[in-house]
């Protein structure tokens, strides 16, 4: 025990350097875009690390030239129904392979597992001309309803209804509760915590989603935020403050969500990486 | 398995006294009832997975421009033909070849120096760091690209102007200069990934029993002994599955890069397989060319996926 921690004082050291490096790394290009979005145009030329005045120029310059308001609510919207659907058809489907043997069980599970071997790139092409036939391409429920999904979470809530004592169950169960009762009395109360982080999750990656709304809609009253960033990147090419001002506003929900359930947000990422 | 043994036993119960008829529909309604439950996640599963990977083999053997109104000509396998002979697509192959290796250290070798030499900071100062290296994975793709475009500008930018004022260097353009593009790519998908990466490895580190690093140290194994035969091959799983994530995804996560920044000029130079399989789809509309590549790029990483999945079984070490 004390060889490995006084071999280690000089490493830690080492350690605390180059963790240091990586987080400014990381928080530099964060803190530049803030800055460059603030500062004054007559001194934009200037780079000094630190603020030089303060304006929001940029900003309104933003949400006059791109209908902002319409974006957020598109993605705000989309981000919502796509969190709520997943979660909801993953929650049923984990239940059911939690807790019943049936026939074909294994097969049905080695099929949601298979999707993940399919990248969206795949099936984009046949996906997209079902959209265009339904006539959803430019609305909500085209880039709602094909992500409506998620193995991820189904084999996350999968995992988390399997570790559940099978007593509470059985005790429901000759309460006379029915298997519905008990999925929405007795688990999902105690799941709560689980199905705020992966909402989350699934929230945050719904909100920085591109490639599909990409396909889907080109339009700026039906797109969504990050279509918008882009079409403002590809006009305005050069305007340095105005395009931060956008950048910010784009990330600024997430990140603020991030910031208050910062630990939740970082300890389920990492258990579904480890998953 | 109970209720397979009770099945026979209560038809025959029903044959006999026809009249009690409530234990066989309710035995019924138990086996329906887990199928009910898995409706809808399977529904929508069969119709935005498994429908188009079945209808993407079909479009690779018809020439279509993905208008409603036009007809599919089947043509048998000369999409496949074409695209096996495609300049474009040799040098797609060989680019994401360049982004998965060039990835590596980002998501590898870096991330495992990091979680070994920080391996055991503990506290508010290991939170606070956790938190912001982090940070890049919520950071929308599309304001990841826009954000370093404005850093590396090659007049305007902070590292040009830093590098001008500092070593007086004439200004460089990362995302301009052909011989430049990929590498600048590579490095911010590898700026977005680096601090997952981390936390994954210093994660695996912690769920290690402390008793094998404290054994190593009585038997007199010194700092670097005790990562090379401990720490690494108790990290091996890690290792091969951020390894399999950077060779499946390495191309989705370039995509957006690549998109906005070589939106026209560069297209050809900085491709990879994901951007080809898109424009053929959508900007030449030669949906044969686009649905040959899909499937053709399905079966390879498929067969990686095996692969990889074979090798952890054969060589990781678990701590059990």
């Amino acid at each position: 025990m004390i060889g490995v921690q006084t071999k280690s004082t000089a490493s830690r050291l080492i350690g605390h350097a180059l963790i240091i490096g990586l987080c400014l790394l990381v928080a530099f290009p964060l803190y530049w875009m803030l800055v460059t979005s603030v500062r004054p145009s007559s001194d934009f030329f200037n780079i000094s690390l630190f603020p030089t005045g303060f304006t929001l120029e940029h900003y309104q310059y933003v949400l006059s030239n791109l209908p902002f308001g319409r974006l957020f609510l598109n993605t705000a919207a989309m981000a919502s129904a796509r969190t709520l659907a997943q979660v909801l058809t993953a929650l049923l489907a984990a239940y059911a392979f939690a807790r019943w043997n049936f026939v074909g069980k294994r097969f049905l599970f080695a099929m949601f597992t298979f999707t993940w071997l399919v990248p969206q790139q795949v099936t984009m092409i046949p996906n997209y001309v079902l959209v265009s036939q339904l006539g959803w391409l430019n609305a909500l429920a085209g880039l709602i309803v094909p992500s409506m999904v998620s193995t991820f979470a189904l084999f996350l809530l999968f995992q988390q209804i399997k570790g559940f004592p099978q007593d509470l169950f059985d005790a429901a169960r000759v309460d006379g509760g029915s298997s519905w009762m008990i999925l929405w009395q007795v688990l999902v109360p105690n799941l709560r915590a689980v199905i705020a982080s992966l909402a989350i999750l699934q929230f945050i990656s719904a909100w920085n989603d591109y490639f599909w709304p990409l396909l889907v809609s080109n339009r700026m009253e039906t797109g969504v935020l990050q279509l918008g960033l882009q079409a403002f990147f590809t006009q305005e090419g050069d305007l340095w403050g105005p395009m931060m001002a956008a950048a910010t506003l784009t990330a600024l929900p997430i990140f603020v969500v991030y910031v208050i359930l910062q630990r939740q947000v970082v300890d389920s990422f990492i258990k579904s990486g480890l998953r | 398995m109970a209720d397979e043994l009770q099945m026979p036993f209560a038809s025959r119960r029903t044959v006999s006294r026809p009249l009690v008829q409530t234990p066989r529909v309710r035995l019924n309604l138990e086996r329906v009832q887990p199928f009910l439950y898995l409706l809808p996640a399977l529904v929508l599963v069969f119709i935005w997975v498994y429908r188009p990977l079945i209808e993407i083999v079909g479009l690779s053997f018809n020439q279509w421009n993905l208008l409603p109104t036009s007809p599919k000509t089947p043509v048998g396998w000369a999409n496949y033909q074409l695209v096996l002979g495609l300049p474009e697509i040799h040098r797609a192959l060989l680019n994401t070849l360049v982004y998965t290796l060039g990835l590596l250290p980002f998501s590898i070798v870096i991330p495992i120096v990091i979680a070994i030499f920080t391996y055991g900071i503990r506290g508010r100062a290991s939170t606070l760091y956790r938190a912001i290296i982090f940070t890049p994975v919520i950071i929308a793709p599309v304001v990841v690209t826009v954000l370093w475009r404005w850093i590396l500008h090659p007049y305007s930018g902070v590292v040009n102007k830093g590098l001008q004022n500092l070593f007086g260097l004439a200004p460089i353009n990362f995302m301009g200069d052909p011989l430049l593009m990929i590498p600048t790519i590579t490095f911010i998908t590898g700026w977005g990934l680096v601090g997952f990466c981390t936390l994954i490895f210093a994660s695996s580190l912690t769920n290690i029993n402390r008793d094998y690093l404290e054994a190593a140290a009585i038997d007199g194994a010194n700092y670097w002994q005790i990562i090379r035969r401990v720490m690494l091959p108790l990290l091996s799983p890690s290792i091969l599955f951020v390894t399999l994530l950077t060779v499946l995804f390495s191309s989705q996560w370039t995509f957006v890069h690549i998109n906005i920044l070589s939106l026209s000029s560069f297209r050809a130079t900085t491709s990879n397989i994901y951007t080809v399989l898109y424009d053929y789809g959508f900007r030449s509309f030669n949906i044969g060319i686009s649905s040959a590549s899909a499937v053709l790029m399905f079966i390879g990483f498929g067969a990686i996926a095996i692969i990889f999945l074979w090798l952890q079984n054969r060589f990781s070490f678990y701590d059990s």
